[in-house]
This record gives structure tokens, C-alpha cells and sequence, in this order.
């Protein structure tokens, strides 16, 4: 498209390309062609000669110049309705306009530090379901090395209930990490929940995961689905969800960057730049 | 009411978007020539592959390739198809400057030279094929020879039927200098073609070897 | 205003039957071209749809006797044929056809006649892979269809074992549409890259545009492979070559990587235009611009690299290194890191803005969360342990389900009640809409929800029946009954499609109050697109020009 014919200052009419059957003959013929292939030589020969018929007329119509046709312009225009105002804008102190939510996160530290508390929370409730249930601190911890130590899942409950120390470190590496990836994303989760956070964080996320555990382990691993009381595993759930929340709402909240002009996103030392309004 | 191209009090005048030396004409040739390298490749890589693991033998690619074809002979013919590109380039430049009869004739000496690549090649098959009896059912190392050197000059043929339609419109005085953009773009599918042909002599006839 | 007395062509007077009909045949027009993609792909969807409920009728109960075990294997391979290459490409094809020119401000695709070819290849194509059922010879002389799956493993296609031309039909039908593919996006990109308004530089183009740059990006570089691999295929066949025969030194594995090497890309190529069209939808229906546009970009492009590196998983259990696992094992999860992105950044648009749940925007969520739980599973399949569990189970036919009918089919419906008034100039109907989303939701997750079961139980896919005491029984009624209720969904798309056509209320120019620059022009939109090329200054061109007051090329 050249400059010219993009300002059309030609108002009789707008010159488009001229309708042709040209590819449709051609397409037809190249598809007999492949046809014949799996049918008779014959088919073939037919897809041959509309191939090249297709091909002649498409020549003709590019060849030596593109045919075109021009059509006259129909006169439905529409018009953009103009209507100013009547925007509700987001807008803070902060962010003179068009602010992001959410404004301000929780930082991640105070993910890692809810993580933690929660980690020793539901340790502590699992503890306690150890040793009211079987008498035993170290069966949870097995029954957790057990998810990726399949010969544990065929121990009985006294077996279960002794110290393995290969299971105490599988036990503890797991737990700590799932602790500390489920407390990072509360960090990142929490501040977009716009109502009732204490119900999402202790409630609902504990049912859910509970519920997934549940119904996956019953097909995945149904002998260690054995070994688990599914109401202690939603108490330690809970356990989590309250520590992890309470760390992180008490957390101070910081601001997101989405003012920062991209130097002081990459933190460059050079003054003045917020008062220039950077590049937003 | 407003329209669309009232330029808003205060607004930047828009750049031109639009990269100047990349038209339809150019960018639709390049991803051409993208999509067929990429199914080159894959035949080269299914050939690579192969090389080697044949487990009827015989004949080996160096039996085959050595008996019939004499190497020279091939490296005769691809002098042929590679200065070719030297010819075209010529033909393009001087349809640039208006010259017709000297495009002309650069047009047809590629040409020549192309069709003489063919036959090169229909010899070096009609070889293999009636007198050392070596077939794409042979074995492994027939199949992907075929294959490769068969769609490569495939693509030599379509090239030099286009050549060959460009060179007659031209006899009938159809050819002008405003067409030099058209030209070009063929004659970058022709380079294309060219180019492909170093990669499958080294892996065919080099490394395969 | 105008009204519209009848859409089409107000000016000419109104054509005969054969006149229209060659108007249709001999169309460069990109608009009609794209009508006639999503009504072909639309068409093959109800072929797909009716084999695929042939299939889970013989499957509802055990030991059912319905269907013949060579019938069923025609119709998993029918299915999956179809709904890859004749449902999903010609409508991601024939949506881009319509909408990428009238979004950057063109009034055609580079090559209007080229893509008349690359249409008319896809549709004779298609035709020709059916023809099979009617043209392939049999054992007995009978046609009978293609019955090798979707991806031909060899040596299964190789001539000792598939007898007769049904596997070449399929090779052949494939063949010639997937040229017309290929044309077609080489045509896109040509188009994106060198024909967009004055103003739309790179960074202001839609993100529907940008999807579909890469989407056509894919298709160039995956689609060649596929076809190169298929010709081997065919001189297996046909000429006696020896590429996948197992006997002559070929090799069954080099095929898997072929195939795999076009086909994960090319689930990613039917994914893109889901994503492109959620990501027009959302912003307009929350009335938010879209969150992280740069990020959008990045992720888009991104995902198209990783996703020519991934292929490998589809090969896990094949017995490779385990070096090999592992490293494609990462590549793997590294592609939900941008695909997670894009989930964020949707909902991040959701977030705070004034939803309004119109039928598009509710095919939309529908799309999130569907496609959330498909991209969930397919992480779990991404761990290779966890894979050799399941692969080739029912859990993997629910993931793919999940990514490719919870995510591209209900996203080709969104995008379908969103731009029907722009390219008909009527609304459809708001209440069928409502009814055909409910209806299709609780059918689909009561199909292929319970699949993830039965194949953690052990299913195998592609079974044509079981035994009733593996505890299947239940999974696999769910599962059929779930299709009735499927059914009925799409039987209220029908209707409502006709009912609107005809009685549909009449759409304007801008029925949503939207901001790329197709709602600029008339509903249908002239021949020409556009009286005046348009010039723009931010990415919503129409908002600036709403709101002066408030417009966005102040921000960008
Ligand atoms: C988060 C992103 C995704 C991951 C990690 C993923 C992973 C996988 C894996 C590992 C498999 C192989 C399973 C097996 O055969 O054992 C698979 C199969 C499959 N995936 Fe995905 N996937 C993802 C997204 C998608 C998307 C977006 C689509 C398409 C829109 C898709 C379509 C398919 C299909 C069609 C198959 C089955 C192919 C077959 O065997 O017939 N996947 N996926
Ligand atoms: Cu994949």
C-alpha cells in the first residue's frame, strides 16, 4: 500500500482487487492432482489441466499488472458517538491517574515469614493428632516421607510410629517447602481478595486442598490413604491457613511501582526523576 | 461526531508505522523461503540420521555415489546451478536501469545454465537408476537420496518454469522496468534454491559420503 | 445512522441464486473469505461432534456391542483429525481473515487472491480426507476412513499393516489443506508486518493482532515439517521407500519426534487465537484497558519460542535418556511460566472493573477457569513419573479436552457473540446464548471431568470397550450422559445462529461500546473496510476519540 492511496482523495470510489475464479480452479486442480494419486492416473490428469487453466487466468489477472475493480462507496458511515466525562477513573494520591490494582502488596518477606508460622503451626497440630491418635510424634513425619518413599506406605502403625531417619529428613524438606511456596502465594494472594480474607486463608483454602488430597490420594496411593484421619488433616490446615494469615495482615503493606519510571525501577541513582514524571 | 483520522489537539503527529524497505512483496518471499527451509530441514535431518544406520549395506553411498555419478560431474553441475545466481543478479540490475535487451539475455543464460543443472541431474538418476539398478526401494540411503535431491530439483523445475514465463512475457515486450520489483523476488526464490543446493551437497555428496 | 434494509450490499441490486453463489467462489474479499472458513469449520465441528457421540455411546456401558472394533478405531481417528485441522485451523484462520485487516486499519490481507487459494486448499482438502469414507479401499472393497489416530504412529501407517489407501488419504487430505495453512499465514504475517494504519506501530497493534503474528509464525515454521515427514510417509507407501519401515532400517521413534516436532506447536497454534480472542473480550467487558499489555507481548512471544522445544513430552514414555526427560521435562514447566502470566494478566483485568456478564464475556470466564484446570493437568503430565502413570490414559484425552474444547471451543464462542453483530449487523439473542453457555458448561465438565478419574483407574484411551469390573463403569456413564447435555448446548447455538440471522435485533455500528478500530465501520462493514484509511494514536483508537477529555495516547 503506498501513501498515496491511503489519504483516498479519490471520492468517486475505492479500488479493491477484482473477484476472480482463478484460485478456486487452481486449488481444485492441485487437490485431483494429489487425488488421483489413491484413485485413478486419470483424475489426475484432469487436476493437471485445471491446474494449469487456474494458473493461466490467475496470470492474466496479475500479470502485468494487478486487476482491480473499483466500488463506489455506499455512504454508511457511522459516527462515534463523542461522550466525554462519565469515566470512573481509579485514582489515589499516589497514582495521579489510571492506577493498577492492587495499589499496594504485601512484600514477599512477609510471605516467607507467614510460610514459616504456618509451617510450625500445622507441624504443631499434626504433632498433637500423633500423639493423641498412636501415641507417636514421628507418624505424621513417616506418613509424609511415605508420599515419596513407597515402602513405607506397606509399614503398619508401630512401624509407622518409630523414628526413620530417612523419612524425618524426606518429611522435613517437603513440608518446609510446601510451606514456603503456599505462604509466598497467600503474600501474593491476599491483598486481591476484596472481601473476607481470614475466611479464604484459614477456611476455604483448607477445605479445598483437603479435598483434593483426599479424593486424589483414595486413587494415587489408596494404602497410605488409610493411614490419614481426614478431620486432623483439615485442623492442621487450618492451623496453617490462621498463622499464615495472621503474619501476613500484620505485615506493612508497600506500595506497587507502577508509577516508578523504568531508572528507578532498575534503581539508578539519579535524583530528580520522580518530580519529572519519568516515563510512566 | 468525529472521525477517524482528525489528529487530537496535542498528540504526537503519528511516525509512519511502517518500516520503509519492507513491502508485502519482500516480507511475503521471505517467509516463503522460512517455510521451505524449514521442510528442507526436515528432510536433512531424517538424512543425517539415517547416514550410517543402514542395515542392508549395501550399496554404501560411497559405492553408489563414486560408481555412476564421478564426482566431478556433479561439482560440474553445481558450478552450473551456482553461477547461475551470479546471471540472475546481472539480469536484475539491468532491468533496474531499463535495459530489456540486456536483461534479456542475462535471463536466458540463467536459464540455460539452470536447465543444464537438470539434465545434469536427470543423468546422474538415469545412471543410478538403469544401470547400477540403485532405487528409492534399494534401501535406506535410497530413500533419502530421492527424496532430497528429488525435491530439490522439484523446486529447480518450478523455478525455471517461472523463469522461463518471465523470459516469454518479456520476448512479447511485456516486461518493463517497473517490474523489476517482481523480478527480484523471483529471482530470490531462485537464490534460495541455489543456497539449499550447497547445504545438500555437503550433507549428500561431503558428509554422506 | 444508516439502517440497514439488508445487510450486504446496499448499493447493487440484489443478486440471483447462481450469481451470489459466484460471487461467493470468485471472492478475494478478506471479510467473505472468513465467513466461509468459520461456516466450513463450524460445519465439520457438528461431523466431529456426531462421531465423537457415536464414540461415548459405545463407551457408556461395558461391553457394549454398538460399534465394530475397526468402526471405532475410523472414529477416533476421524474425530481427532477433524477437530485438529478442519474445526480448529479454519477457524482461527477465518477469524484473523476477517478481523486482522480491520484492526490495523487495512482494507485486505496482502494477497487477497492468495488467500481465496489458501481457503479453497483447506476446504478441497478437507473433502478429500472424507472422501475416504466413501473412496479408500477396504479389505473387502468397501471404503472405509483413516483408523491409525490422529498422529499415524508408524509402523502402523507403513503398507504391512494399513492395507488398502485410507492412510493415504490421510496423508493426502492433510497435505493439501495444511498447504492452504501455510499460504494463508504467510499471508497474515506479510499482512501485520507491512500493512498496518498510520500510528499503529508495533507496540499500539491489538493484542489479537500480536497473537496472531505469532500464531502465524507457528504455522511457518511447524507446518513444513509436517508435511515433509507425510511425504516420507507417502514414498513409504506408495514408492516402497524405507523412512518408517521398521524391517528396512526405518525408524518408528524418528517418526514420533517428526510428528511431535509440528504438533505441540501446533496445539499452541489452535491455543493463540483463544488467547488472542479472550484478550479483546475481557478488557471491553470490564470496562478496564488490558492489564500488562507489554507483558502480554512478551509472554506471546515467548510461549512461541518454548513451544518449539517442548516436543519430547509426548515421547516420555518412550523409553529416552532420562537426560532427555529431564530437559524437556523443564522446557516443559518453563511454558506455564508466560501461558501463567497471561492468566494473571486477565484476571488482573477482571480485578475492579465494572463486569458486565454478556454472553462473550461469560463464554470468556468460562474459558479461564476451564483452561486453568487443563493447563493444571498438563503440568502434572509434564513430571515424568507422574506421566508414566497416566499417558495414554483417559487423564491425558481429559487434559487436552480441557485446553482444547474448555479452551479454544469456548473461546471461538465467546469471540462468536462478540463480533456476530459486526459481521451480520444483528445481535444474537442474549437469553439462547445464556442457556446454550449453562448447558455446554455442566455437559462438558460432566464429560471430561470424570476421564481424569478413570484414567488415574487405568483406562486406556482409544479402547473401543471394557470389562465391567474395573470399576470404570460409573466414569464412563457420567462421561456419555455428560454429551447429552452437550448436545443440547450446541442445538441452542444452531438455533440460535438462525433465529438471529433472520430476527436478530439490529446491531449499529458498536454494539459494546468497544475501542478497536473494527467497530469504526459499518455492521457489516463495506467492501472496502474503510472510507478513509484511519489514523490512531494510542491502542484504543475509538476510546481517544469517545473521551477527549480523558484520551489514552496520554499514557502510553
Ligand atoms: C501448561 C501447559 C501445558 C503442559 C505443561 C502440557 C503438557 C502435556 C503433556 C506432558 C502431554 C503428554 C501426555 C501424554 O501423552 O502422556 C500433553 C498432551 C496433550 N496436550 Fe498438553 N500441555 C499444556 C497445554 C496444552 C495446550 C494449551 C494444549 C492445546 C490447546 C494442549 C494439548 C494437548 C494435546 C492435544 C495432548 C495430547 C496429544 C495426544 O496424545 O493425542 N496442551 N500435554
Ligand atoms: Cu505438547
Amino acid at each position: 500500500m503506498t501513501s498515496e492511496d491511503r489519504t483516498n482523495p479519490n471520492r468517486e470510489g475505492i479500488e479493491l482487487p477484482a473477484p476472480t475464479s482463478a484460485p478456486f480452479v487452481c486449488a481444485f486442480g492441485v487437490t485431483l492432482i494429489f487425488a488421483g494419486i489413491v484413485t485413478n492416473w486419470a483424475v489426475s490428469i484432469v487436476g493437471f489441466v485445471l491446474g494449469i487453466v487456474g494458473a493461466i487466468r490467475w496470470w492474466h489477472e496479475v500479470l502485468p499488472d494487478n486487476r482491480k475493480e473499483c466500488l463506489p462507496i455506499d455512504g454508511r458511515r457511522p459516527t462515534i458517538e463523542v461522550s466525554p466525562g462519565g469515566v470512573a477513573h481509579l485514582m489515589t494520591a499516589e497514582s495521579p491517574h489510571r492506577a493498577r490494582i492492587p495499589l499496594e502488596i504485601h512484600p514477599y518477606g512477609a510471605g516467607v515469614k507467614g510460610g514459616i508460622a504456618g509451617g510450625i503451626a500445622m507441624a504443631i497440630v499434626a504433632g498433637v493428632w500423633g500423639w493423641v491418635d498412636q501415641s507417636s510424634i514421628w507418624y505424621p513425619v513417616n506418613i509424609l516421607g511415605a508420599t515419596v518413599l513407597p515402602d513405607f506406605a506397606h509399614e503398619n502403625a508401630t512401624q509407622l510410629a518409630q523414628w526413620h531417619t530417612a523419612a524425618f529428613v524426606l518429611g522435613l524438606v517437603i513440608h518446609a517447602c510446601m510451606s514456603l511456596m503456599i505462604g509466598l502465594l497467600y503474600g501474593v494472594i491476599l491483598p486481591m481478595i476484596p472481601r473476607f480474607r481470614l475466611g479464604f486463608a484459614a477456611v476455604a483454602v483448607p477445605l479445598i486442598w483437603t479435598g483434593l488430597a483426599w479424593a486424589s490420594l483414595d486413587i494415587i496411593n489408596p494404602l497410605l490413604n488409610q493411614q490419614i484421619n481426614w478431620w486432623w488433616f483439615i485442623g492442621s490446615q487450618v492451623a496453617f491457613g490462621l498463622a499464615c494469615w495472621f503474619v501476613v495482615s500484620r505485615s506493612e503493606r508497600i506500595g506497587t511501582m507502577q508509577n516508578w519510571s523504568m531508572l528507578e525501577r532498575t534503581g539508578m541513582e539519579s535524583p530528580g526523576i520522580r518530580e519529572m514524571g519519568g516515563d510512566g | 461526531m468525529s472521525t477517524l483520522n482528525a489528529q487530537p489537539v496535542g498528540a504526537p503527529t503519528p511516525p509512519d508505522a511502517l518500516p520503509q524497505t519492507l513491502n508485502s512483496g519482500k516480507c511475503g518471499m521471505l517467509c516463503l523461503i522460512a517455510s521451505e527451509i524449514t521442510f528442507f530441514g526436515t528432510l536433512l535431518a531424517v538424512y543425517l540420521f539415517y547416514i550410517g544406520k543402514d542395515p542392508v549395506g549395501t550399496p554404501t553411498p560411497a559405492e553408489m555415489l563414486d560408481v555412476s555419478v564421478a564426482p566431478l560431474k556433479v561439482v560440474f553441475n553445481s558450478i552450473f546451478l551456482l553461477t547461475s545466481s551470479i546471471w540472475i543478479t546481472l539480469a536484475v540490475r539491468q532491468l533496474a536501469r531499463g535495459n530489456i535487451k540486456a536483461f534479456a539475455v542475462w535471463w536466458l543464460l540463467t536459464i540455460l545454465f539452470g536447465l543444464e543443472f537438470l539434465v545434469g541431474t536427470g543423468f546422474e538418476w538415469y545412471g543410478l537408476i538403469a544401470e547400477q539398478g540403485f532405487t528409492i526401494r534399494t534401501n535406506l540411503f535410497g530413500s533419502g537420496f530421492y527424496t532430497v535431491v528429488g525435491f530439490h530439483a522439484a523446486h529447480v523445475t518450478i523455478g525455471l518454469f517461472l523463469l522461463s514465463l518471465v523470459f516469454v512475457l518479456t520476448c512479447l515486450g511485456k516486461m518493463h522496468q517497473r517490474h523489476t520489483e517482481k523480478v527480484e523476488l523471483l529471482s530470490w526464490y531462485w537464490h534460495f534454491v541455489d543456497g539449499i543446493w550447497i547445504v545438500v551437497f555437503t550433507i549428500v555428496y561431503i558428509i554422506g559420503h | 445512522m444508516t439502517t440497514l434494509d439488508h445487510p450486504g450490499n446496499p448499493t447493487r441490486i440484489k443478486p440471483t441464486f447462481l450469481g451470489r453463489m459466484h460471487e461467493w467462489i470468485a471472492t478475494a474479499d478478506h471479510k467473505k473469505l472468513g465467513v466461509m472458513y468459520v461456516t466450513t469449520g463450524l460445519i465439520f465441528f457438528l461431523i466431529g461432534g456426531l462421531e465423537a457421540t457415536m464414540m461415548r455411546w459405545q463407551l457408556a456401558v461395558p461391553g457394549s456391542t454398538l460399534l465394530s472394533p475397526s468402526d471405532f478405531n475410523r472414529l477416533f481417528t476421524m474425530h481427532g483429525t477433524t477437530m485438529v485441522f478442519l474445526v480448529g485451523m479454519p477457524i482461527l484462520l477465518g477469524v484473523a481473515n476477517y478481523f486482522v485487516p480491520l484492526q490495523i486499519g487495512a482494507r485486505d490481507l496482502a494477497f487477497p487472491r492468495l488467500n481465496a487459494f489458501g481457503f479453497w486448499l483447506f476446504f478441497f482438502g478437507g473433502l478429500l480426507l472424507y472422501f475416504s469414507y466413501f473412496g479408500a479401499q477396504g479389505l473387502y472393497g468397501m471404503g472405509s476412513a483413516p483408523d491409525v489416530g490422529w498422529f499415524a504412529y508408524a509402523p502402523l501407517t507403513e503398507r504391512t499393516y494399513s492395507r488398502g489407501h485410507s492412510t493415504d488419504y490421510w496423508i493426502l487430505g492433510l497435505l493439501v489443506s495444511s498447504f492452504g495453512s501455510i499460504a494463508t499465514g504467510i499471508n497474515l504475517i506479510t499482512t501485520i508486518l507491512t500493512m498496518r494504519c498510520r500510528g499503529m506501530t508495533l507496540m499500539k497493534m491489538p493484542l489479537l493482532v500480536w497473537l496472531m503474528l505469532i500464531d502465524a509464525v507457528l504455522i511457518m515454521i511447524a507446518m513444513p515439517p509436517l508435511a515433509a515427514a507425510q511425504v516420507m510417509l507417502l514414498f513409504d507407501r506408495l514408492l516402497g521407500a524405507h523412512f518408517f519401515d521398521v524391517q528396512g532400517g526405518g525408524s518408528a521413534i524418528l517418526w514420533q519426534n517428526l510428528f511431535w516436532f509440528f504438533g505441540h506447536p501446533e496445539v499452541y497454534i489452535l491455543i493463540l487465537p483463544a488467547f488472542a480472542y479472550v484478550s479483546e473480550i475481557i478488557p471491553v467487558f470490564c470496562r478496564k484497558v488490558i492489564f500488562g499489555y507489554p507483558l502480554m507481548v512478551a509472554a506471546t512471544v515467548s510461549i512461541g519460542f518454548i513451544s518449539l522445544g517442548v516436543w519430547v513430552h509426548h515421547l516420555f514414555a518412550l523409553g529416552l535418556s532420562p537426560m532427555v526427560n529431564t530437559i524437556f521435562m523443564g522446557s516443559t514447566m518453563l511454558i506455564a511460566i508466560p501461558t501463567g502470566i497471561k492468566m494473571f494478566n486477565w484476571v488482573g483485568t477482571m480485578v475492579g472493573g465494572k463486569i458486565r456478564f454478556d454472553t462473550p464475556m461469560l463464554f470468556s470466564t468460562g474459558f479461564l477457569a476451564l483452561f486453568l484446570i487443563g493447563g493444571l493437568t498438563g503440568i502434572m503430565l509434564s513430571v515424568v513419573p507422574f506421566d508414566w502413570q497416566v499417558s495414554d490414559s483417559y487423564f491425558v484425552v481429559g487434559h487436552f479436552h480441557y485446553v482444547l474444547f474448555g479452551g479454544l471451543v469456548f473461546s471461538i464462542f465467546a469471540a462468536i457473540y462478540y463480533w456476530f453483530p459486526k459481521v451480520t449487523g444483528r445481535m444474537m439473542n442474549e437469553a439462547l446464548g445464556k442457556w446454550q453457555f449453562w448447558l455446554l458448561f455442566l455437559g462438558f465438565n460432566l464429560t471430561f471431568g470424570p476421564m481424569h478419574v478413570s484414567g488415574m483407574l487405568g483406562m486406556p484411551r482409544r479402547i473401543y470397550t471394557y470389562h465391567a469390573d474395573r470399576g470404570w463403569d460409573l466414569w464412563n456413564l457420567l462421561s456419555s450422559i455428560g454429551v447429552l447435555v452437550q448436545i443440547a448446548g450446541v442445538a441452542f447455538f444452531v438455533w440460535n445462529v438462525i433465529h438471529s440471522l433472520r430476527k436478530g435485533r439490529e446491531a449499529g455500528a458498536d454494539p459494546w461500546d468497544a475501542w478497536t478500530l473494527e467497530w469504526s465501520t459499518a455492521s457489516p462493514p463495506p467492501d472496502y473496510n474503510f472510507e478513509e484509511i484511519p489514523e490512531v494514536y494510542s491502542r484504543r483508537p475509538l476510546w481517544d476519540i469517545k473521551h477527549p477529555d480523558d484520551p489514552d495516547w496520554k499514557y502510553e
